[in-house]
């Protein structure tokens, strides 16, 4: 499996992309080159120079420095959203599968009325649910999402549960929770990563959404969304403070798309 | 046929139900006093009696099943009460505000399968090939973006470079081309992988082996094969119509649409409780509709029973 990675350009070139953006979430105090935050109207729309690579806002403020920190401020949020959406996405279908009958019947009517409503709609309508804004959003994200990500978690396991060597499994005794935790999560295993991965991108996109319509955040956080929103008013002065931002959403989610997306190829042979 | 119709219409009853009681409980959860609100907008610095009066004008001191039935049996005849507001009544509002937004997502659809189907049939046609490759690279990299800024890139290039749209405005269905192209471009991104993969699988089914061993036309067998991987597709599309309306209110800030998404997000941030409550239910209703609808399509399309397997991958 590993090898099959390592040898497809795109899923290399996915792994590179998301390194780097964990490597600027991680070290973003120590390369941005100024205070993302600090507001100087003096040197408001300067040229890219060295203390300013990209240049600054309508407010003095550092692209560079505030681009970089978007890109924390947007992973810290969307790593403990596709965290939990995995988890409890797993769950449920573990628990359908193993008690089965009335219980996955009921499972299916439910997600049936929750998939009812578009994600985005549920998630808009919870924001500021906590007094914590990221909070809120990791929340309202899961709230949106976990029913979409089960119903097809749960897909996975019943295709992987009706294969030959599960009955194998069963005649040579292994009971029903063995069969789910030490055969079917393995074997799917590489499919939730494809799922997740797929998923992260989308909620990074979603986050900065959120931040675009002034949702949930703080005003003046260095987030992508926000300074795009930020930005809309100079379009015909200033294109590129809309460029920049969207880039960078394009760079963070494109890696986990990438990597996502060759694994489902290697999953998947056939559709290749 | 028909009888798989029918028993869809039960399920659609019932998650029809569901959803009136889920947009309720998601507005109530939130933490949100829409009375305290409404009270501070009217008295600036309202007594402790005063909210409680507002309280109790909008009726919200009452128990929640008491206020959610209240709130249903007036909502199914389109009457969704007042704006916390406006004052004025929501179903006024939120019709006009509709019409542009389901143009927006009419358009952004048939966009949407301009794009898919034949990029679709080509990436399959040409796997593996420079164009199969160049189409990959684009739906990696739209789908890796989010649409507003598809929009806004649009916006620079058609609209400010080359002057050749409007940068604001939702008169006439020219204004729509550009926002709604960005959202179908988004939206096709990930239609085309579904869609190519589902040609593949039928070209590699043995109904086409055999059709091919009796020497059935090439042109009948793409007939065959297309209405075998169509169905996939079309719940998608129908999707995706619901998602453009609900997620609409970022392309209608972007391009200046007075939609139903801009009307939500007002309400949203100012606690307006009933027209979000109208807003989420009517949305949510035209996504059933809709989903519905493309499942009607596919019964058509289809009408044997599927396998149990397909059914799972769906």
């Amino acid at each position: 499996m590993i090898g099959k990675i390592l040898r497809k350009p795109q899923a290399l070139i996915g792994i590179a992309m998301m390194l780097t953006v964990f490597a600027v979430m991680i070290f973003a105090p120590a390369f941005a080159p100024n205070d993302p935050g600090k507001v100087d109207i003096m040197q408001k729309f300067a040229e890219p120079c060295k203390q300013y690579p990209l240049g600054t806002d309508d407010m003095g403020r550092c692209i560079t420095s505030r681009l970089i920190c978007g890109a924390r401020v947007s992973m810290s949020i969307a790593l403990p959203t596709i965290g939990a959406i995995a988890v409890i996405s797993v769950l449920l279908a573990a628990v359908c599968s193993y008690i089965g009958g009335i219980v996955d019947k009921l499972f299916v009517i439910v997600s049936n009325i929750f998939m009812a409503l578009p994600p985005f709609l549920v998630a808009m309508t919870l924001v500021g649910l906590f007094e914590s804004k990221a909070l809120s959003i990791v929340i309202s994200i899961v709230v949106a999402m976990w029913v979409w990500n089960a119903q097809v978690v749960r897909t996975y396991v019943l295709r992987e549960k009706s294969k030959p060597y599960i009955i194998t499994c069963r005649m040579s005794g292994c009971s029903e929770l063995r069969i789910i935790l030490r055969h079917i999560i393995p074997n799917i295993f590489p499919h939730l990563l494809v799922l997740y991965s797929t998923g992260l991108s989308g909620v990074i996109i979603m986050i900065s959404s959120y931040a675009f319509l002034g949702l949930g955040l703080e005003t003046g956080t260095a987030e992508w969304g926000a300074m795009l929103v930020n930005a809309n008013k100079l379009i015909f002065s200033h294109p590129e403070l809309i460029v920049y931002p969207g880039l960078c959403i394009l760079f963070a989610a494109a890696g986990f798309n990438l990597f996502g997306e060759a694994l489902r190829d290697i999953c998947d042979p056939r559709e290749g | 046929m028909i009888k798989r119709i029918l028993s869809r219409l039960g399920v659609l009853a019932v998650v029809l139900f569901g959803v009136t009681v889920l947009t309720f409980f998601y507005t109530s959860l939130s933490p949100v006093d829409a009375a305290q609100a409404l009270a501070v907008r009217r008295y600036t610095r309202p007594t402790e009696d005063q909210v409680t009066q507002v309280r109790q004008e909008l009726g919200l001191d009452r128990p929640l099943a008491e206020q959610y039935t209240g709130w249903i049996s007036k909502a199914v005849r389109g009457d969704f009460g007042n704006s916390y507001n406006t004052g004025k009544p929501i179903i006024d509002e939120l019709s006009a505000s509709m019409i542009p937004t389901l143009k927006l997502a009419a358009m952004a659809l048939l966009f949407t399968a301009l794009l898919s189907i034949p990029l679709g049939v080509l990436s399959a046609a040409r796997k593996g090939g420079l164009a199969g490759k160049c189409i990959y690279l684009f739906g990696i990299v739209c789908m890796s973006v989010p649409n507003y800024w598809i929009g806004f890139m649009l916006m620079i290039v058609f609209a400010v470079n080359i002057p050749l749209f409007a940068i604001m405005g939702a008169e006439s269905l020219k204004d729509f081309i550009l926002p709604s192209l960005a959202v179908a471009i988004f939206t096709s991104a990930s239609n085309i992988r579904v869609f190519r993969s589902s040609l593949l699988d039928g070209y590699n089914s043995d109904f086409v082996m055999y059709a091919r061993s009796r020497g059935i036309s090439e042109r009948k067998i793409a007939v065959m094969v297309s209405r075998y991987a169509l169905p996939p597709l079309v719940t998608l599309l129908g999707q995706s119509f619901g998602f453009t309306i609900a997620g609409s209110a970022m392309i209608e800030f972007v391009f200046s649409i007075p939609g139903v998404g801009s009307m939500l997000v007002t309400a949203l941030s100012s606690r307006d409780t009933v027209t979000v409550n109208a807003c989420v239910l009517v949305i949510a209703v035209i996504f059933v509709a809709v989903n519905f609808l493309a499942e009607v399509i596919n019964v058509i399309l289809n009408p044997k029973e599927q396998t149990k397997e397909r059914a799972y991958d769906r």
